[in-house]
């Protein structure tokens, strides 16, 4: 006997996100249009990228910036996310941020150490 | 957050609903893809601290990658890897649609939506395959001295070119050709994987499985999966490529 015979009242999330082809045309224009919004940003990426002369840390801070707003909208829309219940965005959203600041910060800092180690350690090497 | 969103997410987790209200197989796919993502982006910290540490050594990626297939000799910094991104990302809007297509339990859509997403994986794993080949095997035009250690012997090439794991013509740092092996190939073995599920689910679309269960929902999986690999490839095109 099927699962879901056995237990008439248990919803099945399977089958929660079927929908049909008027709801299905207005889901398509919404993904082109985030299709569209991330071709521009790579190209204006790229122009950047390959144009540009910046400065250092306003080019790192524009990239990261961008790829961030790309980021979003793959795992919003693409992946869905932002259609899950709040308890599901919490879940994945939560834990991951925390770990990669948390990451990040520590690869900035350590990177800043060993940098200025390594420095001092070729200024003593040649004034020996 | 609002008085209203406190409210409904205690409702969410007081009894009676399902907190998440998604089956067991797509949750454990999210909980699968933040574990995978967690190891990229250490692969990428650990690529940010080592390009710190050397600032100023490390080699500039617009002088590294300046090939073009047909236009060879030619000076085009990133454009092969910026048709790349777009070919993976056009591949994820194919996907996206295939998994439109199965919310909408239209089969010939499915099949042929994925079946664009197979076509647009495999013309980023041949694109990595040369681009992996340009990197290994170097240009004529760009000969330097290097001088090193290979299984125990000691080698001096004034005319070395190209790269491998010891190393490589673009900077004096090995850790270089090391992170772009690393990281890339981690990526590509993704994107490669990735391709060999979405041909097993055109092949379970074809055979009519996904109908008698009355539902698309592992196309749904496959492509949380194809959109991470996606997601991996904007971050590693901004970190490696662009920076």
């Amino acid at each position: 006997m099927n699962f879901f015979e056995e237990y008439p009242g248990y919803p099945n999330y399977e089958k929660a996100a079927i929908h049909d082809e008027a709801h299905g045309k207005v889901v398509r224009k919404k993904l082109w249009m985030v299709f569209w919004i991330m071709l521009t940003i790579t190209i204006v990426e790229l122009i950047i990228g390959s144009q540009f002369e910046f400065s250092e840390i306003n080019k790192i801070y524009t990239f990261i910036f961008l790829t961030v707003i790309k980021a979003f909208f793959i795992v919003w829309v693409f992946m869905h996310l932002g259609d899950e219940k709040r308890a599901m965005k919490y879940a994945i959203i939560a834990p991951y941020t925390l770990f990669i600041f948390y990451l990040a910060f520590m690869c900035i800092t350590e990177g800043v150490y060993s940098k200025v180690i390594r420095d001092a350690l070729v200024t003593v090497v040649l004034h020996q | 957050m609002s008085n209203q969103a406190t409210l409904s997410l205690r409702k969410d987790w007081d009894g009676g609903v399902s907190p998440f209200g998604v089956s067991y197989g797509k949750m454990f796919m999210w909980f699968f893809l933040v574990s995978d993502a967690l190891t990229f982006s250490s692969l990428l910290c650990a690529y940010g601290f080592m390009r710190h540490k050397f600032a100023g050594d490390w080699a500039v990626p617009n002088n590294v990658f300046t090939h073009f297939p047909f236009l060879e000799g030619k000076n085009l910094p990133l454009a092969y890897v910026g048709f790349m991104t777009f070919d993976l990302i056009m591949s994820s809007v194919t996907m996206v649609l295939a998994v439109e297509a199965g919310h909408r339990l239209n089969r010939k859509q499915v099949a042929m939506w994925l079946f664009l997403t197979i076509i647009g994986g495999l013309i980023f794993v041949g694109s990595q395959c040369w681009e992996w080949y340009h990197f290994i095997t170097g240009e004529e035009t760009h000969q330097v001295y290097r001088d090193y250690w290979m299984n125990g012997k000691h080698i001096i090439d004034p005319h070395f070119q190209g790269a491998n794991l010891i190393v490589n013509a673009y900077t004096q740092l090995p850790t270089f050709g090391d992170f772009f092996f690393c990281i890339t190939g981690f990526h590509g073995f993704h994107v490669f994987s990735g391709v060999v599920i979405n041909i097993i689910m055109l092949i379970m679309v074809l055979n009519g499985v996904m109908d008698k269960r009355g539902h698309y929902e592992m196309i749904e999986k496959a492509g949380l999966y194809w959109h991470f690999v996606d997601l991996v490839w904007v971050f590693v095109f901004t970190f490696f490529y662009l920076l």
